[in-house]
């Protein structure tokens, strides 16, 4: 399989010259299996972009399939879902999978974000697009010859905030974000469900270092103990603070590379750029 | 706004009281909101103007979009002191020595535009409008099938009177910010947006006189260059005296001392 990253930045978009090399998008993932299946974990506003990419494909003729994991419904994580041409063409099909929540279903949560207050659309019924809604549960579900697992791993004041593992064959790729590890049943959870994965994909906002109000987020140095615990061979950190530029970026990676090659870790670490393009 | 909260948090002292103006709520508008540092500070307090609805009110339009389970901030819990205050088209208010107008621009589900006037200069303010010989936006959703719709006379009347409106918000103004979103190609395919053209928005500056004309609220596609070239189209076709130029972030409009 491969894996696209289309929206890296947590919170907010952040645009500027200094935020250009690791991009200003909030957080979209795009997951292609072998066999042409198209995953996109959470539409931010990079999905604006990956959306103007697949209208050059069948999804410009109305013939294309999408399948949507979302995580939870912070701004960061669904507000690009509306821009995309695609998403305004009958034909296509988007399969949506991600949390019901205690005020509504996660249908009605996107009803709200285009209602006219806040979207020209008016409302989810004028999505061109054919659409369904999928309360997601752990129980594991195909799309194609892809596996996708989903684990609800932190708890929010009026949902569950899911993290998602995509499988072909032996390979997987595992994306968690805006967890907090508040104790060992969570943390180990999160151990078992990113074991082995090829690639961990990790919210990272802050380090332990940097003093910040508590958002609800882990730390880059809890991603990557998680990813050595699980034994992941690549994590790439996620959801960058808007704060950082790309410079400060690199030391931050350039800084916990150095600290792996002291202590002998093999895992290989980097910070989640837009466009960056991986095979699995 | 995220950027704009940290510059004025760092004025010695920061501003006590800002004064927000929002013309319309959809998301490109206030997204910027929770961002912005000066509303988690207790000695701030914060005066937010918006459009006057029947269905909702501004207050519980931006709570309902900051809480749970769309983000984790409630108003309540904000350490600056917030009061909204619903406003309508053709409302007159002074904010210190601010002079405000506000009046309504052809948006669907209605938006606001403001003219800000002090003595030594004027700002026009109107991101978001479609022109005003087809489309009227309302209340209601606008269906496009394709094919031009027949205005009624009633539509075409009150259409001609927010043109009126809009111009005599921006007669003789120093700056107008105006909705440039479309290439006319755009505007043919998607009328029932409520955006307009770079050649419409300078027909409105030269019908009310205004001096400068910035396009805003650019296309998400429109790259640095492609700008360029639609401010040199303009530029090339507008009546003498008005000046053209786009937005760009970090712009500052300052009145040079011989023009006052």
């Amino acid at each position: 399989m491969k894996l696209q990253f289309w929206g890296v930045r947590g919170y907010v978009t952040t645009p500027g010259a200094e935020y250009l090399r690791y991009g200003g998008n909030t957080c979209c993932v795009l997951v292609c299996g072998q066999a042409g299946e198209l995953l996109v974990i959470d539409t931010g506003t990079g999905f604006c972009q990956l959306g103007d990419s697949l209208l050059q494909r069948e999804f410009r003729h109305g013939q294309g399939e999408l399948t949507l994991l979302i995580t939870h419904t912070y701004w960061d994580h669904i507000l690009g879902l509306p821009f995309p041409g695609l998403v305004h063409t009958p034909g296509n099909r988007l399969q949506i999978y991600g949390p019901d929540n205690t005020r509504g279903s996660l249908e009605l949560t996107y009803d709200g974000i285009l209602s006219p207050v806040y979207s020209p659309v008016y409302g989810l019924a004028h999505i061109g697009a054919t659409h369904s809604f999928q309360p997601v549960s752990t129980e594991p579900f195909q799309v194609g010859q892809l596996t996708v697992r989903a684990l609800p791993l932190s708890q929010r004041k009026h949902s569950p905030i899911w993290a998602y593992r995509v499988e072909e064959g032996d390979r997987a790729v595992v994306y968690i974000t805006d967890v907090r590890y508040i104790d060992d049943q969570i943390w180990n959870k999160a151990v078992g469900f990113a074991s082995g994965a090829q690639i961990l994909i990790h919210s990272a906002p802050y380090t332990r270092d940097e003093h910040v109000e508590d958002y609800g987020h882990s730390r880059v140095e809890d991603a990557i103990e998680l990813a050595i615990e699980a034994q992941v061979e690549r994590l790439f950190l996620y959801h960058h603070a808007p704060t950082r530029t790309d410079d400060q970026l690199d030391a931050l990676v350039a800084r916990y590379r150095a600290e792996l090659a002291s202590t002998g870790h093999a895992l290989v670490l980097d910070a989640a750029a837009e466009g960056l393009l991986l095979d699995v | 706004m995220r950027h704009l909260g940290d510059a004025l948090s760092a004025e010695a002292p920061p501003p006590a009281q800002i004064d927000l103006l929002i013309t319309h709520t959809h998301w490109d508008h206030i997204i910027g909101f929770p961002f912005f540092a000066p509303i988690y500070q207790p000695e701030c307090s914060l005066e937010i103007y918006g459009l006057r609805r029947t269905q909702s009110s501004l207050r519980a339009t931006i709570a309902n979009a900051l809480s749970d389970p769309l983000l984790p901030v409630a108003l309540e819990d904000l350490r600056a002191t917030l009061r909204f205050h619903e406003i309508h088209e053709g409302l007159c208010f002074e904010l210190g020595p601010v002079r405000v107008r506000a009046a309504r621009a052809n948006h669907p589900y209605r938006a606001l535009a403001y003219r800000l006037e002090t003595d030594e200069a004027s700002l026009v303010f109107i991101p978001d409008t479609g022109p005003f010989h087809t489309v009227l936006f309302g209340d209601e959703r606008v269906d496009w099938t394709g094919e031009p719709q027949q205005s009624s006379h009633d539509e075409l009347r009150e259409l001609a009177e927010m043109r009126e409106r809009i111009i005599d918000l921006a007669r003789d103004a120093d700056w107008m910010l105006y909705d440039s979103q479309f290439t006319d190609e755009q505007y043919a395919r998607f009328p029932h947006w409520g955006h307009s053209t770079p050649s419409q928005a300078r027909e409105i500056a030269e019908a009310a006189g205004v001096r400068e004309l910035l396009l805003f609220h650019h296309d998400p596609h429109r790259a640095d260059d492609e700008i360029d070239q639609l401010v040199a189209a303009q530029r090339a076709v507008a009546r003498p005296g008005l000046r053209v130029h786009a937005a760009y972030e970090g712009m500052l409009l300052r009145k040079q001392k011989d023009e006052r």
